[in-house]
């Protein structure tokens, strides 16, 4: 190929580099285009490692369980609300958590999944707004609907998309239940003082003492609100309707401010009856704070819906598997087992709630069937309250409008409870916006300090030369620069400092393909070949030699990036992709330019090339050389 | 030549160091240096950074006062948390963001590392943000070793693949061998000084792979180079050949060594002399050290075992053989040929390969059909063809 058309091939990868650097997927000005995504350990943040392991067998869990794990953390750590949060998988057992520039305590994300079953006793609105009148309660009222009956599912009207409330049935196998579709009517809630139940207002009498440590902290809310607003909470025995009392609304307004681990130490009669608490607050209760199966707890659904619910008689681990799967109408509905021992409780818990014994179910939180739903809390949130169908002896269905997607995140979901996986935290690391930039300046300065040594070595050994390595490594570093901005957002690779290392250590790297070429390039010379001739010879052999030294190290660097953990991954992935550059650069870049170099005159020169001292040799005829010998 | 300094003579190639023929010195050296490296392993083992056994660590701003404050009041927020532990070791740590304090404890749970660090900010009168901390399980050290040890075995394997299908099997046995004595030795140094182990010395131990072998592929290229079509002549033993190819890539060994070294040495110098720990300076320090030792033993040992290899061969030792007979009829005058009786470099391999002296100055006595007088060969120590021509006896023109 001729030089021309190599640099041209060259200029091309370069333009459309930059443009997918400047347009794609880039927004904002054009210092923010020019941004690569830099690790937290440059700019600031947490990142903690959980290793997961199989809590039955004290191996590394299945990949599928590794991944299902990883999706719980990520909700976990998404109810921050940190833009950036990133969980990924690492290896065979870890899940790394970063959340860059943000600094927070994730003490609580790795709590083993918790999957309860709880029998809805009470709705309000989640709200949070004081304004807001609790009579837009979306709790769908009670409608007598027949139930128990055999009709098949989705046999009767169509529900409306988004609104219908999922309903638990038996598995078409069981040949009991049914279920009477309906779209749920949204019928304000009869009022606060219609609902109030003594009997659930009550803790129940089965409820565990509360710890001494929760009620310390009880205290410091207490005196956080106010006593005013205290004694105006704990005299709730329903939500407030705060439409209707105004002066109740002003003294219940510090509780909107209190933050979600303020929240969590509440008791449950009062996070539900304070409508200025939201699911906003109660959504982002640290997880495992309603975790404990003997106490009442509230919990929201969707982030609108406030239900208070019954104590926990089916736990996560009851639950032996959960698909998504078609029914017989070609409808989407998750089919749920039970282990034998859960089995009975479940079925207890379903005749509790289809007969309405036990704490009764209040009205505004019956299904649209009158019957009393069951809510599937997963750590902290609902994430379905199916109306209970009948009594359930067999593997059970729960059934509503489901897409594929819906019923398998359900699904999902239910396992999570009988996923045997615990997390034990490996390594955390928090570190402040100022040490970051520290590490940022450092090794920028580390990388300045290497390249212009690798430089100054070049000009003192090869002279002019040196400028072929000067210009190439300018090149290999802008290239390595613009794929590090386009890979960041693309791939969603993060500049870390061992990262940075791993760039540093590749200039090596590149400056050895450069002195395999130019010693060939001498040896060329000093066989007595003219410049035109010895460059595109030493290209030959040298190639050969530069190839195999770069596939050895590329190796290393995929090795290291496959099997490794931690900070390792983003020093390999810079030390690969910089030895990748390398290559384009040695092939596009210098081989071109010093063919177009050995056409000069002034590249023989020995004060101007370096190379010109292998000649001397060949000017003194009686020197006993043998040219042969030094052939290479 | 002899008028040129050895600088000059390294820089074309001329050295004329003999590096084969003394290989028994090396592997000697190399040998009792594994040893004692070996033998410090499990007798003063490695010191282990917190990675290792577990810890914390808590960095705070230089600006609270002296180190000695910090530790004061971090060990009274340790107290205050009955966590029951004291401050382990304190360091000043630089950098150019400004300078900072790092105190490391033993393990504390995730709930006692958030307690002591809302006190020492408390304490120290600093928000919680202006503090660093990290945490490390002993396992997680265990982890990353576990693994380093799986991608070690992996890269040695796929690299001895790579080296077969690219090279030859010995070569590939000699590279390997070269590689994991420059690895041992690393650790040895790493043992003896007592730099800190860490997470990111491993890294960097694993990087030293690709360069050990970047310097062996270079020797190798050229060996295999100027021992293509070496039985089709009776000038060289495999030994000369290849200790020819050490002298005359030794300076681009150099080179690449020192140009690779030169960035480290940056890293280093940041890492260590700047920030004074962390990253930088145990990415740096390891893979310093580490290609420092690859440069010598990718020539020390690699070839010269590679050479010895080779002599196991039947058709290079037949070679040998005939060389060296060819040399003892030369020596008595039989037929004229080179200078020099043999080389030092031939001379090794007449002591320690099936070819003894005798035997050849036996075999020497009936010169072989088609023997040929070299031409003058004034430069004898080392080899080389006869004849002057480009072209290259017994193999295609390599394009």
């Amino acid at each position: 190929m001729r030089p021309g058309r190599q640099l041209a091939v060259l200029g091309f990868i370069f333009v459309v580099l930059y443009l997918l650097v400047f347009f794609a997927g880039a927004s904002g000005s054009w210092k923010d285009r020019l941004e690569p995504k830099l690790g937290l350990d440059l700019i600031g943040g947490t990142r903690v490692t959980l290793e997961a392991t199989n809590s039955v067998d004290g191996k590394p869990p299945t990949a599928e369980n590794l991944e299902e794990a990883r999706e719980i953390i990520e909700s976990r750590v998404n109810a921050f609300g940190v833009a950036e949060a990133e969980v990924v998988t690492e290896g065979n057992r870890n899940i790394v958590i970063s959340l860059p520039g943000e600094n927070r305590n994730l003490d609580d994300v790795g709590e083993a999944a918790e999957l309860r079953f709880r029998k809805v006793l009470k709705a309000a609105s989640g709200s949070g707004v004081a304004e807001a009148p609790p009579a837009a309660t979306p709790a769908p009222s009670g409608s007598a609907a027949p139930t128990g009956s055999a009709t098949p599912s989705g046999a009767a009207t169509p529900t409306p998309a988004g609104s219908a409330s999922p309903k638990v049935t038996s598995s078409p196998s069981g040949g009991q239940g049914g279920m009477a579709p309906a779209s749920p009517s949204t019928t304000p809630t009869p009022s606060a003082s219609a609902t109030a139940s003594p009997s659930a207002a009550a803790p129940s009498a089965s409820a565990e003492p509360v710890p001494a440590s929760v009620e310390e902290q009880r205290k410091a809310v207490e005196q956080k609100v106010g006593t005013a607003a205290w004694q105006a909470a704990n005299g709730l025995q329903a939500p407030a309707d705060l439409s209707a009392d105004p002066s109740l609304a002003e003294k219940l307004k510090p509780f909107g401010t209190l933050s979600p681990q303020e929240v969590a130490v509440l008791p449950a009669q009062m996070q539900f009856n304070v409508p200025t608490i939201g699911c906003a607050q109660l959504d982002q209760r640290p997880p495992a704070s309603i975790s404990d199966a003997k106490q009442q707890v509230v919990s929201c659904e969707d982030g609108a819906s406030k239900y208070l619910l019954d104590q926990a008689k089916v736990l996560g681990t009851d639950v032996s598997d959960a698909d998504a799967v078609l029914d017989q109408t070609n409808a989407w509905v998750v089919s749920l087992d039970f282990t034998g021992d859960g089995q009975g409780k479940w079925t207890s818990l379903t005749r509790e709630a289809f007969n309405n014994e036990g704490q009764a179910c209040d009205a505004t939180a019956l299904g649209q069937d009158g019957k009393c739903r069951v809510a599937v809390v997963l750590d902290n949130k609902i994430v379905s309250s199916p109306e209970i169908q009948g009594v359930l002896t067999g593997n059970s269905q729960i059934t509503g409008t489901f897409t594929q997607k819906d019923a398998s995140t359900l699904a999902g979901q239910l396992r999570y409870g009988a996923l045997p996986v615990t997390f034990e935290q490996q390594e955390a690391q928090n570190v402040t916006a100022t040490l970051g930039a520290s590490h940022l300046r450092a090794g920028l300065l580390a990388a300045g300090i290497g390249m212009l040594l690798v430089i100054i070595y070049a000009f003192f050994y090869y002279r002019l030369l040196g400028s072929v390595i000067f210009l190439s490594l300018i090149l290999s570093a802008l290239l390595v620069f613009g794929a590090l901005v386009v890979l960041g957002r693309q791939i969603g690779f993060t500049l870390t400092l061992a990262g940075i290392a791993g760039m540093i250590v590749s200039l090596g790297v590149a400056a050895d393909s450069f002195v395999i070429y130019f010693e060939r390039l001498k040896d060329e010379i000093r066989e007595g070949r003219s410049p035109r001739s010895a460059v595109p010879r030493a290209w030959i052999r040298a190639r050969r030699t530069i190839i195999s030294a770069n596939a050895i190290t590329l190796l290393s660097a995929v090795v290291l990036y496959v099997v490794s953990v931690g900070t390792v991954k983003g020093f390999a992935f810079a030390l690969g992709l910089a030895t990748v550059l390398d290559l384009v650069v040695v092939f596009l870049f210098r081989h071109p330019i010093m063919t177009m170099f050995a056409r000069t005159r002034a590249f023989l020169s020995p004060r101007v090339s370096g190379l010109g001292r292998a000649l001397p040799a060949r000017n003194q005829p009686t020197q006993p050389r043998n040219p042969r010998a030094k052939e290479a | 030549m002899a008028q040129n300094g050895l600088a000059s003579r390294l820089y074309n190639g001329e050295a004329g160091l003999n590096i084969v023929g003394r290989r028994k010195l090396w592997f000697g050296v190399a040998g009792v240096l594994v040893l004692i490296a070996i033998l410090s392993f499990s007798i003063r083992g490695f010191s282990l950074g917190i990675e290792f056994a577990g810890g914390n660590s808590f960095q705070v701003p230089a600006s609270v006062g002296t180190l000695d404050d910090a530790e004061r009041e971090v060990n009274s927020a340790l107290a205050a948390e009955n966590t029951g532990v004291m401050v382990a070791t304190t360091q000043k740590v630089g950098g150019p963001g400004g300078d900072s304090y790092e105190l490391r404890t033993p393990q504390l749970t995730a709930e006692q590392a958030t307690a002591v660090k809302a006190q020492i900010a408390e304490d120290l009168g600093i928000s919680a943000d202006q503090i660093s901390d990290n945490q490390v399980s002993e396992a997680w050290g265990s982890q990353v070793t576990e693994r380093a040890v799986l991608g070690l075995v992996i890269f040695i394997a796929l690299v001895m693949v790579y080296l077969i299908l690219r090279f030859e099997w010995r070569m590939a046995v000699a590279a390997v061998a070269s590689l994991i004595t420059n690895l041992i030795l690393t650790a040895g140094i790493y043992s003896l000084v007592g730099f800190e182990v860490t997470p990111s010395t491993i890294i960097g131990f694993l990087t030293i792979l690709g360069f050990a072998l970047y310097d062996v592929v270079v020797v190798f290229d050229k060996v295999q180079e100027n021992t293509r079509g070496i039985t089709a002549n009776n000038n060289q033993t495999y030994s000369e050949a290849s200790n020819l190819a050490i002298n005359q890539s030794l300076m681009r060994s150099l080179n690449t060594s020192v140009v690779a070294l030169l960035p480290v040495g940056g890293l280093l110098f940041i890492g260590a002399g700047l920030l004074g720990a962390g990253t930088l300076k145990d990415l740096g320090l390891v893979l310093f050290v580490g290609m420092a030792v690859a440069f010598l033993t990718s020539i020390l040992v690699a070839t010269p075992l590679l050479a010895l290899l080779k002599n196991y061969d039947p058709r290079i030792q037949a070679h040998n053989k005939r060389v060296l007979t060819r040399r003892g009829a030369v020596g008595r005058g039989e037929v004229a040929g080179k200078g020099a009786a043999a080389s030092p470099v031939a001379q090794a391999d007449a002591t320690d390969e099936p070819v003894d002296q005798d035997a050849a100055a036996l075999a020497g006595a009936a010169p072989k059909v088609g023997a040929r007088p070299a031409g003058k060969r004034p430069t004898g120590a080392r080899g080389g063809r006869p004849g002057g021509g480009g072209n290259r006896p017994g193999g295609a023109k390599r394009r």
